[in-house]
Order: structure tokens, then C-alpha cells, then sequence
């Protein structure tokens, strides 16, 4: 069973010409559309994530300001943010769609979670929007389920590092934080040697990969990488920030993936969802509606065993010594983090 | 009292940093210090096309204009929005001693910090921060 908020392209929230546009809403829609799920789909309404939500991850300040821009007319936040007199109401609709879903999820005990609102979210910091996020969606969600005693694991294969999820729970152990992405590029953050704060060492796990690195790098670092961690950790949830520009048609990668890799991805996903209806996904980027809509079939048919056509994965891409770089890089990060922590409990 | 040796300067080719450029190379000439232009690659700048090259020949052009020695003025270009790569430059390997960018980015609402590099980066800046102002005939200079 899929349960996915209702669909809205937002169109309120649009600057023309900017690639996170409301289209990516529709093609989406198309690609769930193609999977043919009947009445195997629950449709839930977003709510407006409140304020004691949202100031579980944000600053009141940051959101006190961001409302207040947008009702002056908007404008952009940044070189590459936009808001618009509308954006500050349909970004917390965004958030709260997520926690409508995960609390409907949370009441049903079954079925798959999808979330598919714009603006996306993981770039979204505590106090500063960025990255064309202004809340950062799946961290409001995941600090409502950790608040509420869940351990948390959040997958991010979205082609830029989740920079402003990371930073929110880079100190909290309750979340496990794993990222891949492509490295160097926008933001410039999620160096494998991040691996989290002195209380919660080892709880972020980057991944970054090269240009050209095709899905069976990022399949094997997560296997080599992150599976054991993820295993020590015993999520009791799992949400996904299911950006889509990794594929290799998207404008603002340089990765090879294609809609074949994202159906790996989520089996592997799937492996670590600890009971059914525990595993929800976040739309974050995907600027290629075409990719987008192809790819999000192949995730959810995946997830839900629905047929879908996909395009085969790719492999033999740049990036083939990946795993073993990072598992040495982050060894080292890890004693040093340990050793830092053991100091500090010794003062 | 602060040696200053290295000068980062926010640029991005555009005339109100080419001001910025030039306010920091001035000051850099009497001091002897390095000036780094430091141009942030943001998510729209790889659809939006831009040339290193291009800034490059700027710079070595204004640094000979301006009495700086060709190698003391460079060109570092980083991926990230304009406030964290500038902030990032404090830190090693920039090392800048001092930050400098232009007005452009004052933001469209006076009063609030969102929207505005500038005031975003005197909240943000862990070293001294100069924000000159633009001028219309930044080429003449
Ligand atoms: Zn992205």
C-alpha cells in the first residue's frame, strides 16, 4: 500500500525559469500514475506543520523571518533560493505533509510513505534557507519520531549532500545520517571524515563519490560502509530523501545512475526497514522530468512489487575504489572523534 | 595588532564585485599581501554557464592595473552558496585575514537579514568583514 500525501504542484511557489518548478509535482504523479496501484493508494491531506513541530530543527527566529519576507512580496533568499509571497504557507504545508504521512503510517502500521512536496528540504540549515529549501522536510519529521523514542535512520541519495540534515542531528544519536553524493559539488560539505558530533559519534555517514560514478559504486559503499553501522544501529524507522538528479539526464549532476539504479537503491533500503509500514521517502531534488518520473516507478514499484519499466542499472563507472577510501577515511575520524570524546569525559 | 596577508574577495564577474575586487587589491599593493577571488559555485551556476578562464584574465588584468604582482592575486573557485564558501575562507587553505565583497545582495527587504550576503556574513564571519559599496563606472576605476 502506498500512502502519499495529496498531490499539489504548488504553482504559487514558482519562479519562471527555475528548475525546482511545480512540473516536478506532475511527473511524479506520472510515474505513480504508471504503476497502475488502484486502490492500494491512501491519499493523505498535509497539514500546517505548527511551530512547536517545526522548532524541533529550526531556529523560531529563522521561521519568524522567513515568514515575514514572504508576506513583504518574497524575493531571493540566496543566489540560488527563491521565496515568493506564498512560499512561507506552502513550505509548512510540505513540512506537515510529511508528518501526516508518517503519523497515518504510525496509525496503519503498513503500507510505503511517499512525500512528494516542493519545496525540497535537506539543504534547509537551522536558521538560513539554501539550495532552493526553506524547511527542511524529512528533519521534521524524523525529530517528531525521534521525540517520540523511535531511532531514526535517514537515507539520503539525493546527488547533493543533505548538508542541512546533517547539521541538525550532527550531535543527536537518536539519528543515523547516511548520505551519497557526488563530491565535489554543491554544497561542498559531507566529507567522509564528518562522521557526527562528540555525543553522537559514528550517527552521519558521508559517502561521496565522483563524476561519473555509476550505481554500482554507491550500491557497494552502502553495503560495505553503511550496512553495519546501520545494523549496530537497529532503526526502529527509516525515511529516504529520494532526490533524483544522481540520474544521469539530470542537468545538475555529473553522476551515471539510471531509473534501474533507484530500484537497487530502495532493495537495499528495504533490506534494513525494521516492520512493515516504518520506511516513508522525501522527494528532495530531480530537475529532469522524464528521469523523474521513470525513477520514481522504479522506487516505488520496487518497494510496493508493482511492475514497472526501468532502464538497467549502470556499472563501471569512475569511483571504483570508493568503499575502501571512505571506510579508511572515516577509521581514522572515528578514533580521533573517540579519543576527543574519551578526553572530554576524563576533564 | 592583525597582519593581514591574505584578502579574500567575493567574485562572481559581476560590476559591484569587480569593485570589491579592486578595493581589495588596493589595499593589498601597500601591505604586500595576496588577494583570492574567491567565486562560489552555487547550485544554478553550472545551467547558468560561466568561464574561469574569463575571471581569471580579469583578475590578472586588475592586479597588473592595480600594482599587485601576478602572483600575489589568484582565482579560487569552490563549490557552495556565496555566504558559506566566503565564511569557509577564514579557514584553511584560504586563510584569509580579511573578507571583502560588494553591496550587490543587500537584500530586498531592509530590516531583514534573509535575502542579504552581506549582513548574513557579519553574523557569520569569523574574521574582519568589508563591504564596499558599488559603483556605476566600476570598469574606470
Ligand atoms: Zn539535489
Amino acid at each position: 500500500m502506498l500512502i502519499v500525501n495529496e498531490l499539489t504542484e504548488n504553482a504559487a511557489h514558482e519562479d519562471p525559469g527555475h528548475p525546482e518548478r511545480p512540473e516536478r509535482v506532475g511527473a511524479v504523479a506520472a510515474g505513480i500514475g504508471s504503476l497502475h496501484l488502484g486502490g492500494d493508494v491512501v491519499n493523505v491531506a498535509p497539514y500546517r506543520a505548527t511551530r512547536t513541530e517545526l522548532v524541533r530543527v529550526h531556529d523560531g527566529t529563522y521561521l519568524d523571518e522567513l515568514g515575514a519576507y514572504c508576506y513583504a512580496g518574497g524575493g531571493d533568499l540566496d543566489e540560488d533560493t527563491y521565496a515568493t509571497y506564498d512560499s512561507w504557507a506552502i513550505a509548512q504545508f510540505a513540512a506537515g505533509a510529511g508528518l501526516a504521512v508518517v503519523n497515518e503510517m504510525t496509525h496503519r502500521g503498513e503500507g510505503v510513505g511517499f512525500v512528494a512536496v516542493r519545496p525540497p528540504g535537506h539543504h534547509a540549515q537551522r536558521d538560513r534557507a539554501m539550495g532552493f529549501c526553506l524547511l527542511n522536510n524529512v528533519a521534521v519529521s524524523a525529530a517528531a519520531l525521534a521525540d517520540r523514542g523511535e531511532r531514526v535512520l535517514i537515507v539520503d541519495w539525493d546527488v547533493h549532500h543533505g548538508n542541512g540534515t546533517q547539521s541538525m542531528f550532527w550531535n543527536d544519536p537518536r539519528v543515523l545520517y547516511v548520505s551519497t553524493h557526488q563530491w565535489p559539488l554543491f554544497p561542498g560539505t559531507g566529507v567522509a571524515q564528518e562522521v557526527g558530533g562528540l555525543d553522537a559519534v559514528n550517527r552521519t555517514i558521508n559517502i561521496p563519490v565522483p563524476p561519473g560514478s555509476t550505481g554500482d559504486t554507491l550500491v557497494r559503499a552502502l553495503d560495505e560502509v553503511a550496512a553495519p553501522v546501520i545494523d549496530e544501529f537497529d532503526p526502529t524507522w527509516v525515511l529516504v530523501s529520494a532526490g533524483y538528479d544522481a540520474h544521469r539526464a539530470d542537468p545538475m549532476g555529473d553522476l551515471l545512475l539510471t531509473s534501474g539504479d533507484f530500484a537497487r537503491l530502495a532493495r537495499r533500503v528495504r533490506e534494513v526497514v525494521p516492520a512493515p509500514g516504518r520506511l516513508a521517502l522525501f522527494l528532495e531534488g530531480g530537475y529532469n522530468l522524464e528521469a523523474l518520473r521513470t525513477s520514481v516507478a522504479a522506487t516505488l514499484g520496487t518497494l510496493l512489487d508493482a511492475p514497472f519499466d526501468a532502464a538497467p542499472p549502470s556499472s563501471g563507472g569512475a569511483g571504483e575504489d570508493v568503499a575502501t577510501r571512505v571506510r579508511e577515511q572515516r577509521r581514522v575520524a572515528l578514533e580521533l572523534a573517540r579519543a576527543a570524546r574519551t578526553s572530554g569525559e576524563d576533564a | 595588532m592583525t597582519t593581514i596577508r591574505t584578502i579574500a574577495v567575493g567574485f562572481d564577474g559581476s560590476p559591484d564585485s569587480e569593485v570589491a575586487l579592486v578595493w581589495a587589491l588596493d589595499l593589498a599593493g601597500p601591505l604586500g599581501a595576496r588577494v583570492v577571488a574567491v567565486h562560489a559555485r552555487g547550485l544554478l551556476s553550472r545551467l547558468e554557464g560561466w568561464n574561469s578562464r574569463e575571471m581569471e584574465s580579469i583578475v590578472a588584468r586588475l592586479a597588473h592595473e592595480h600594482g599587485v604582482a601576478d602572483g600575489d592575486a589568484s582565482v579560487r573557485v569552490e563549490e557552495g552558496d556565496a555566504c558559506s564558501v566566503l565564511v569557509r575562507c577564514s579557514q584553511a587553505p584560504v586563510n584569509a585575514d580579511v573578507l571583502v565583497v560588494g553591496s550587490r545582495g543587500e537584500g530586498k527587504h531592509p530590516g531583514l537579514l534573509l535575502g542579504s550576503t552581506s549582513l548574513e556574513l557579519a553574523q557569520r564571519a569569523e574574521v574582519a568583514l568589508v563591504i564596499v559599496p558599488g559603483e556605476r563606472d566600476a570598469a574606470s576605476v
